[in-house]
């Protein structure tokens, strides 16, 4: 289960939202015991593939690495990526399965003429190289 | 001399769950080769072959051996050797065929 924050989601939504049409990637940084996991914070990370940015993300190492150095004293670690699927479905594609790591979740967020559609988390099972859904609980969002 | 290695969240199991290790060694080679002795697996998912693997990047403090010597980039006593792995994706290849999941409200 990943925990999110609805104030920290909100924020990754503007995010995928400002980006559109293109996508837009980022780390989201907490804590992970067994399977749950809780989103503290994230930081927005530039998308290298500028050719195809529309359907396309590849992570500057630079923003993982100054991110990595931000939070190594601190409680809290990277547990997992977002991006956005730009009028597509927030399911993993090939192409996100193919360059996926284990351990860290992967939200993908659907993103429909410009304004958020809908968004699942993902993690990799490595030994099938198939990712599955693990659930994805918005804190704050039943006091709206 | 004694260099600390940073592991990332995926590789960590084979680290037995460590962020971080002291390893000697003077070159980046060395470095991971001896990370690899201490902790078998690194070379697998590293290296291929005289290189780094495509999808691995690698820091010595804030610098990408990609823009420096490679694996034979020269570290000192106290360097910090980053092992990130590479994060990208996209839309392309969708399989659409599928529902769209829980809406934000």
């Amino acid at each position: 289960m990943l925990r999110i924050p609805e104030t920290v989601l909100r924020e990754i939504y503007d995010h995928t939202e400002s980006s559109y049409p293109n996508e837009c990637c980022g780390l989201m940084i907490g804590t992970m015991q067994g399977d749950l996991r809780e989103v503290h914070t994230f930081r927005k990370c530039r998308n290298l593939n500028t050719e195809r940015a529309h359907d396309r993300y590849e992570m500057d190492p630079l923003d993982m690495l100054k991110t990595t150095r931000e939070f190594e004293n601190s409680p809290w670690d990277i547990i997992g990526i977002y991006h956005s699927h730009p009028d597509h479905p927030s399911r993993p594609s090939q192409t996100d399965t193919d360059r996926a790591w284990p351990n860290y979740s992967y939200v993908i967020i659907s993103v429909r003429k410009g304004t958020v559609a809908s968004a699942n988390s993902w993690l990799l099972n490595e030994s099938e190289r198939k990712f599955y859904e693990e659930p994805l609980v918005i804190e704050g969002e039943a006091r709206k | 001399m004694s260099v600390t290695v940073k592991i990332p969240s995926p590789l960590r199991p084979l680290a037995g769950g460590q962020a971080e290790v002291k390893v000697e060694g003077a070159t980046v080679g060395e470095v991971l080769r001896k990370l690899d002795a201490q902790h078998k697996g690194f070379a697998d998912r590293l290296l291929d072959g005289q290189a780094v693997k495509r999808f691995i990047n690698v820091y010595v403090n804030e610098d990408n051996i990609r823009d420096k010597r490679e694996l034979d980039t020269e570290v000192k006593s106290g360097d910090t050797v980053s092992i990130l792995p590479s994060i990208a994706g996209g839309n392309s290849g969708s399989d659409v065929s599928g529902t769209a999941g829980a809406r934000y409200v």
